[in-house]
């Protein structure tokens, strides 16, 4: 019988246990009763949208009382189907932090912020930009975001008043390789139809870690429906329980795969020789090219065996059009190796091999919708800059992205004045911290808009706070796909504190002191109506639902005309050899190589956080308490030979820091690499809760930047690690 | 009258955390609080090995063996087979923590009683679903009526061989694992 089995040494665990549970959070706790008490007549459901990672799932939030209670992924949304993550709930208690910034800030003299008001610093922000613009000219200025839906509008058209082209993202260190590679090869970055593919191939890529709810929806359907899984990555990260096989490459080498997975396609004319006759141009500089690329000389590179690879080539090949490498995230090659670019295209271009584009189970090229804009009689509309871009000798790089890791040279060089900060954190997360730091630090105005003080708000001469994603409308976001759809943030609760303004009013009352307020005489509302009137829907009807699919699919079967000049798959390529660079991909080594003693330094998502805007929230930082989830991974025989055990404390040191942190042993990664998950290492003091967890490998990553695709090559790291 | 029961299939679990967090939000837990727990489990040797994770939470026992050694009545069994506390008689001597082969419960620091999931009841008399199963991302839990030779669990449960765990336990969980 079960009472029988317990000992008085179970008792004293559970005891242990009971005690181990002292603290109490942040979060007011309610016991499920009174929950269920006040449940009637005093809960509201709003559709808004998320804004936990870049993808801006639908959401609806239920409040009670006015006060947040819960989150649910909103049915419609393209990206959440119903489900949200688990940094989609946690972050929602973002509005109650304690941490929040309450009131416009500035530095002093001595470098400590002191309360202003929103007055003075429009004031101030506004003469001060006028005054650079007229005395060092309007490209001094930068604009630098995340991106999300405000500061996509009201960001470049503010650059666009004061007259300078310089608009930065975050994608320098998420995508820019991979999306450097597509555009100029295919075109543009299609999505792929997980759902319906017989065989797919993750590079780098985990739905398990960099979680979009609809996407693991899709896998899982995939997966019932019969298809192969292949995660290629020197980790077996999170979507394992998914996959059929790993391949464990060792880093910096998927593009020797992907070359020799090509050369067996063409070789055994696996390839879908009508497509590449009717939609590409060069292949036969290809096809020369990579007939060397053979899985016997991958084999020696990639570490993978000659004939898994051309197994998987041929099963690829037989599987086509429903066989695709997903075109990832950052991965393994979004900003991450020096041949990280290279990658990008042969990975376009191995996908354009099994002709899926357009096909169930391929690429989908999707559209988005078309959405309206101001009446520019009676909203004059900036004219767009002609000055030429501060990042200008990233010729392939999209503007739309940018280099923002360019930032501290041109600093430097004095090609930069003053940075418009939009809820991103550069600092922590661009390129090194230290380069990046010192050189925002010299600027003459730095002006972050953000919800809590992060370490790029630490260097900023003034600080605006912004009321968190619940506690605000945005501009309405249109979203790209099979089916476009449109979608809205709106307010779910009052503002928790009242001295924080929303971007939009931000910007606009910064116009105005900077005398460019004339192109800013709207507001959000009137805005988000004329966004939504070719549409037929109105700001009402939006409001209510939250998430709207358009009825607009695109044609499948169809390869729409592609966005390169050629207007076909450019498997010889003008625009890189322009540029300097080999018209046809071909193998190029990674940047640096570990020794018998050292290590390369790798990293990637987790599932509940993101950059490391998430780790400060209770939730969320608690899972990784709990799980001890900021350990560095390192290989079990690695560790053994170096006499290491699990949960040891180590020193990890490269030519830019010395960390300290304990480590997860495991079987789970290849022996050259160590894995540092992306979020930890927040130092700011504002940050009570998340400083001082973990280390980032940012602080490893040399400040350097590849000349093909713009990004911080973040695994390009050597590391050694010693006992403490 | 129905008698709840959940099927996790791990080989869909990503191990996301989402249904830990929309647990502890849906109840009003503090964040150190969960009603769920990973077990994550690495088999084999490099380059050679899976993983996948196993999310404990209260298996609903038919044979519970808290609510047998509650001494207050504050643990007990519906009608419809879902094990709750009544916090008015709880007295938190935790002796259904350590009788639980399974550590589902926890102790609310603030109000003493111990918990667990309570198959979010509530929500399922209103013919809603329990959060955890709602936000699954992977599509990993059904939750149904084990009494209902039709419904998707029970269809569900025969098709994929799902086994409770540790069922030489004696104990009767509702809970059904798919590995």
């Amino acid at each position: 019988m079960i009472p029988n089995r317990i000992s008085r040494r179970t008792f004293l665990k559970a005891s242990a246990a009971t005690a181990a549970l002292l603290s109490l959070g942040t979060f007011e706790l309610e016991t499920w009763q009174r929950l269920n008490a006040e449940r009637e007549g005093e809960v509201k459901v709003t559709p808004t949208l998320c804004n936990a990672c870049s993808s801006k799932c639908g959401i609806k939030v239920y409040t009670k009382n006015g006060r947040l209670w819960k989150v649910e992924g909103h049915p419609d949304h393209p990206y959440s189907k119903g489900k949200i993550c688990a940094r989609g709930h946690g972050l929602g208690t973002l509005a109650y932090s304690p941490d929040r910034i309450k009131e416009p800030l500035k530095k002093n003299g001595e470098g400590k912020f002191e309360p202003i008001s929103w007055e003075q610093a429009y004031q101030e922000i506004g003469q001060k930009l006028k005054e650079i613009v007229a005395k060092d000219g309007p490209e001094k200025v930068v604009y630098v975001e995340d991106p999300r839906p405000t500061g996509k509008f009201y960001g470049p058209r503010f650059l666009a008043a004061i007259g300078s082209p310089n608009y930065f993202n975050h994608l320098t260190v998420c995508s820019n390789a991979r999306d450097t590679g597509f555009l100029h090869t295919i075109g543009a970055v299609p999505g792929s139809d997980i759902a319906n593919s017989k065989y797919i191939l993750f590079i780098g890529r985990s739905y398990g870690d960099g979680v979009r709810p609809a996407s693991v929806q899709a896998l899982v359907q995939a997966k019932e429906n019969g298809a192969h899984v292949v995660i290629v990555d020197p980790r077996l990260n999170n979507t394992a329980p998914l996959a059929d096989e790993w391949l464990s490459i060792r880093p910096g080498t998927d593009l020797a795969l992907v070359l020799a997975l090509s050369n067996v396609l063409i070789d055994e004319g696996l390839y879908d020789k009508e497509f590449i006759a009717r939609y590409a141009v060069g292949f036969e500089d290809f096809a020369n090219k990579v007939s060397s690329y053979t899985p016997v000389w991958a084999e020696k590179i990639t570490g993978i065996p000659k004939e898994t690879i051309t197994r998987i080539a041929r099963e690829m090949g037989k599987s086509k059009p429903k066989a695709v490498i997903e075109q990832s995230w950052r991965g393994g090659f979004g900003c991450t190796y020096a041949n990280s670019v290279d990658t990008g295209r042969a990975v376009a271009l191995f996908n354009a091999l099994l002709g899926n584009f357009q096909q169930p189970g391929g690429y989908i090229f999707g559209k988005p919708p078309q959405l309206g804009k101001l009446d520019p009689t009676r909203h004059p509309e900036p004219g767009k800059s002609s000055l030429p871009r501060i990042d200008q000798e990233f010729s392939l790089v999209d503007p739309h992205n940018g280099v923002a890791s360019i930032l501290p040279k041109k600093i430097e060089e004095g090609k930069v004045k003053a940075a418009f900060i939009c809820q991103t954190n550069p600092v922590r997360g661009y390129t090194n911290p230290k380069v990046m730091a010192d050189s925002l630090e010299k600027l003459e105005l730095m002006v972050v808009i953000d919800v809590l003080m992060s370490e790029t708000a630490l260097v900023a001469d003034y600080v605006l706070p912004e009321p968190s994603y619940l506690e605000r409308d945005d501009v309405i976001e249109g979203i790209s796909g099979g089916k476009p759809a449109i979608a809205l943030r709106q307010k779910v609760i009052e503002k928790v504190y009242p001295h924080t303004v929303p971007a939009d009013q931000i910007f606009t009352e910064i116009a105005k002191a900077a005398g460019i307020g004339e192109y800013f005489n709207f507001t959000l509302e009137e805005l988000n109506r004329a966004l939504l009137a070719p549409l037929s829907i109105s700001l009402e009807e939006l409001r209510e639902k939250g998430t709207i699919v358009l009825n607009d699919p695109v044609k499948m079967g169809e390869v729409p005309k592609l966005k390169t000049p050629s207007g076909k798959i450019e498997f010889y390529n003008e625009s890189f050899k322009k540029a300097g660079f080999s018209p046809v991909v071909e193998w190029k080594e990674p940047l640096v190589k570990p020794e018998q003693d050292s290590f390369r330094l790798i990293t990637g998502k987790q599932s509940f956080h993101t950059h490391a805007y998430t780790v400060n929230l209770p939730y969320l930082l608690q899972i990784t308490k709990d799980y001890e989830s900021e350990r560095l991974w390192m290989n079990r025989k690695r560790a053994e030979e170096m006499g290491l055990k699990d949960g040891d404390l180590v020193e990890v040191s490269s030519s830019e820091a010395t960390s300290k942190i304990r480590i997860k042993v495991t079987d789970r990664i290849h022996p050259e690499a160590l894995f540092i998950p992306s979020p930890y290492g927040n130092y700011s003091p504002y940050l009570t809760l998340a400083k001082g967890v973990g280390f980032s490998y940012m602080d490893h990553v040399p400040y350097r930047i590849d000349p093909m695709g713009g990004t911080s090559m973040i695994h390009e790291v050597i590391v050694k690690i010693r006992k403490v | 009258m129905a008698r709840y029961g959940m099927l996790i299939d791990t080989t869909k679990c990503i191990e996301c955390f989402s249904c830990r967090v929309a647990c502890q939000m849906q109840n009003g837990l503090p964040p150190e609080e969960s009603f769920i727990k990973f077990y994550g489990q690495e088999e084999g040797t490099y380059p050679h090995v899976s993983y996948y994770t196993v999310p404990v939470q209260c298996q609903h026992c038919e044979n519970p063996p808290c609510v047998a050694n509650c001494p207050t009545g504050a643990s007990y069994q519906t009608e419809e087979g879902v094990v709750l506390v009544n916090e008015e008689k709880c007295i938190s001597c935790k002796y259904c923590m350590v009788s639980c082969p399974y550590q589902a419960r926890v102790v609310s620091e603030k109000t003493g009683v111990v918990e667990k999931c309570r198959f979010c009841i509530e929500e399922v008399r209103q013919g809603k679903e329990p959060i955890c199963v709602t936000t699954c991302v992977g599509n990993a839990r059904i939750f149904g009526d084990l009494d209902d030779p039709n419904s998707e669990i029970v269809r569900a449960i025969a098709k994929k061989k799902a086994k409770p765990l540790r069922p030489d336990l004696g104990t009767k969980p509702k809970i059904f694992y798919v590995r």
